[in-house]
């Protein structure tokens, strides 16, 4: 009994991640395990997958960025707004990771070196990166002749898989760049002494200090990472959509941390890995996708996706207790 | 001696490792009665199942003669037994007197609490047990902590008949009082015998027991050794008796003269804690901390390792080191097992090897970052031979580990390095006496190839049977430093109070 209770624990996200695809295979036959619908399924949930990839450096510690968000925005309209006043691309996307590093530079001080709650600090800097987004924009979508097609045709590109249905096959730019920060934050987690300290944070962090592990240094330069993977994801979501707002951002905080939850269901410490934060961003993403294609209000999608979370999150910690 | 609560074979075991082997104890109405033992003999587990939070294996007890079970707290609470412990459950937010109503109805008028006839009834029932520097209508926030204590004793003699207590379990109560506050408990104790009831009293602070409890039991190793008036034993008897063994037996010998080579020199180190610290170390020398509860034993280890900030003037093996980060003092061949091993030394939910490489990460990765999986394994499976390791691999968890091999893998840790400096504290506190003896004898190996060792423990046996001297700290101040030889732990004690006695 302990033992299927332990397995259900350690793969039960995963065993429902396949019934949740075998679902979706069987009702949306022609149109759902189609090589195009995963490709897009990929860009769609590329934005995301950059968020929480970067907020499980974070989540390792045990801390929270609740500001990634609110950054995304503020870094797309940095960079629409440098791009509006004639600056080069390139000018504007350093512009906006710039940004995403102060940010993150601001959130890491005040958690790591202030002493305030990841929490209470990001809760204050998530408001005050809306707030400058808003005040910069003049509260203005940025969009049309403003925003270069060199920098909005990023998104629609990708490298060539071939021809499907006398359509090209694209992998697009915006996976691809995904599965490059996946790769960094995979290296950086699981190979290097960097995300082995990190890890040890989370796990006691009296420990680690007294092991000699420079626990505010380290703590710092997290949140600045994670800082800089928002500004990132906010330059993608730009790039996709040509256009930025100061809103636009706002709905990847909860999704990054209910996926980060998801794939900490996974882990027997439950510490987040971020191969299973990727196995959450997939769950929310073929959700996402199945039950828009199955024309579910979105509303009623919102009670679903929150519901399989709480789920997942209370199966595995019933199966510990 | 009429018994009031009479505990008789006792048996808790974690993991395999027995902490409790049939343990008794006979508590007589109207008594206070002393519980002593080192630590890890068992106490703390003892009175975790007579407050029913730990279930035990095997227990019988008797309460005024017919017997009963405790499988809750709130069973004991039932029973009439009350547990005070250092950290006290009060409402801060709340007043004296609500605190000490808190579970019982509150006087009404025109069905609105009175509060007036509130404070009265408290001020009354305080009085009655000469508790009157208290104000009721103080909040319990503002209150000391032996304040607090006073109050949480008193409210737990109002309760309702049907779960009047009778026994009174304190444990370390004193620990964090001052001597006045320590004095007013001790009234309130005198106070709580008179009525009939039963304490049950946890100390290691020998004057204490002596001048304030009727009997005495002592545990050593999870066994009831025995259990006398203390009109009839002295304190000699009772530290053989809650050591159980004759010195250097566990403890080994030097085995060569030290060579009189000098490794550190502390001159001045002072901080919010300590005061005036000066002292040498040779190479090889295991210098041993003693001194009181919050005398700064810890503190100067902490301060050493550089995890507390203090302004120093230290010469290590001639050359200035500033300890300011336990980072640069590992860096430096500081090594440093601290005295919690659970909170401060191991991150539980890590494997073995993981928690050996924490501190030697750098040293042991390609180009310093790179992880290398098979170095680090290679070297935790050296390192858990060497220390005499009990576990499946060293991929397991240090949780599932016993104290003992919990306290081994902070040793592996601190040994991974050859350290030039090894700061110990408390090494063998809640161990067993198996593992005490393995930890003692890498202490010797360490010392025979030359590294300085500081050790701070409570445990005067252990401080005896391993130091060449021993620096006795009060009150964060050094009040002497004595060769270990020939020294008797009465001796060692005295040196101790001596301060108290002057002051």
């Amino acid at each position: 009994m302990t033992e299927v209770l332990r397995w259900g624990r350690r793969f039960g996200t995963l065993l429902g991640f396949l019934l949740v695809i075998l679902f979706f295979w069987l009702n949306l036959p022609d149109t759902f395990m189609t090589a195009r619908n995963l490709l897009n399924i990929s860009q769609q949930i590329s934005m995301l997958a950059v968020v929480a990839f970067s907020m499980t450096m974070v989540m390792v510690m045990n801390d929270f960025d609740l500001s990634v968000g609110s950054m995304a925005s503020l870094a797309g309209i940095v960079a629409a707004l440098l791009f509006s006043q004639g600056t080069s691309v390139l000018l504007g996307i350093s512009a906006a990771l710039a940004v995403g590093l102060l940010g993150g530079l601001v959130n890491g001080i005040l958690v790591s070196l202030v002493g305030i709650l990841p929490f209470v600090a990001t809760l204050g800097t998530l408001t005050i990166f809306s707030g400058l987004a808003f005040f910069i924009s003049g509260g203005k979508t940025i969009f049309g002749r403003d925003i270069p097609a060199s920098f909005s045709g990023f998104a629609r590109g990708g490298i060539s898989l071939g021809m499907l249905n006398e359509r090209p096959l694209l992998l697009p730019n915006l996976t691809i760049v995904a599965l490059l920060v996946l790769l960094i934050v995979w290296v950086v987690l699981e190979h290097t002494t960097f995300g082995r300290r990190l890890y040890a944070i989370g796990g006691n962090r009296e420990a680690a200090r007294l092991a000699g592990v420079r626990v505010r240094l380290l703590r710092l330069l997290a949140f600045v990472f994670t800082g800089f993977g928002a500004a990132l994801a906010g330059l993608m979501y730009a790039s996709r959509v040509a256009s930025a707002n100061p809103t636009q951002g706002a709905g990847l905080m909860l999704d990054a941390i209910a996926a980060v939850f998801l794939g900490m269901t996974m882990s027997e410490e439950g510490e987040p890995h971020v191969l299973a934060t990727l196995v959450g961003v997939l769950i929310l993403g073929v959700l996402d996708n199945g039950l828009t294609q199955m024309q579910v209000d979105s509303y009623v999608r919102e009670m679903l996706i929150g519901g399989i979370i709480v789920a997942a999150v209370a199966s595995s910690s019933l199966g510990k207790a | 001696m009429t018994s009031l609560l009479s505990v008789k074979n006792a048996c808790k075991s974690y993991n395999g490792n027995q902490v409790l082997d049939h343990v008794w104890l006979e508590l007589a109405s109207a008594e206070v009665h002393a519980l002593m033992g080192e630590n890890g003999a068992g106490k703390s587990t003892l009175i975790k199942l007579l407050a029913g939070v730990v279930s035990p294996d095997r227990l019988e007890l008797t309460l005024k003669g017919s017997p009963v079970q405790i499988r809750s707290a709130k069973e004991a609470f039932a029973l009439g037994l009350r547990f005070i412990h250092q950290e006290l459950s009060v409402v801060p937010q709340l007043s004296v007197a609500e605190n000490l109503f808190l579970q019982l109805p509150y006087p009404k008028r025109f069905g609105l609490v009175n509060w007036q006839r509130l404070n009265e009834k408290a001020r009354t029932m305080l009085a009655g047990l000469g508790i009157e520097h208290i104000p009721p209508g103080r909040k319990m926030a503002r209150l000391s902590t032996g304040d607090k204590m006073l109050i949480k004793i008193a409210a737990a003699l109002l309760g309702e008949a049907s779960a009047s207590a009778s026994v009174f379990v304190l444990d370390e109560p004193t620990a964090a009082l001052s001597s006045e506050e320590s004095g007013r408990l001790f009234k309130l104790i005198e106070q709580l015998k008179q009525r009939g009831c039963a304490v049950l009293y946890v100390s290691h602070r020998l004057e204490e027991i002596f001048a304030l409890c009727d009997r005495v039991t002592v545990m050593r190793d999870g066994k009831t050794v025995a259990s006398k008036k203390l009109a009839e034993t002295g304190q000699n008897e009772l530290i053989s008796l809650m050591t159980g063994r004759s010195l250097g037996q566990i403890y080994g010998k030097r085995e060569k003269e030290l060579n009189q080579e000098l490794l550190l020199k502390v001159t001045r180190l002072e901080n919010k804690k300590l005061k005036g610290i000066n002292f040498q170390l040779l190479k090889g020398e295991i210098l041993g901390l003693a001194g009181l509860a919050g005398s700064g034993r810890s503190e100067l280890l902490r301060a050493l390792m550089g995890v507390d900030s203090s302004s120093h003037d230290i010469a290590l093996a001639g050359q200035r080191f500033v300890a300011h980060s336990p980072t640069v003092s590992w860096e430096q061949g500081l090594a440093f097992v601290p005295e919690e091993r659970r909170t401060e030394g191991l991150v539980l939910s890590h494997s073995v090897e993981k928690n050996i490489a924490l501190p030697h990460l750098a040293q042991l990765s390609g180009a310093g970052v790179l992880l290398n999986r098979s170095v680090q394994g290679k070297k935790a499976r050296a390192l858990s031979q060497m220390v005499n390791l009990k576990a499946r691999n060293v991929g397991q968890k240090t949780k599932e580990l016993s104290g003992g091999n919990q306290q081994k893998v902070v040793f592996a840790r601190a040994l991974a390095a050859s350290p030039r400096l090894l700061l110990l504290d408390e090494p063998g506190r809640g161990v067993d006496v198996g593992a005490k003896g393995d930890i003692y004898s890498f202490i010797r190996t360490l010392s025979s190839k030359g590294t300085g060792i500081i050790m701070a423990s409570s445990d005067l046996a252990e401080l005896l049977g391993l130091c060449d001297r021993i620096l006795i700290l009060h009150e964060g101040r050094q009040i002497a430093l004595v060769k270990a030889q020939g020294l008797s732990q009465a001796d060692l004690l005295s040196l101790c109070y001596q301060t108290e006695v002057a002051a």
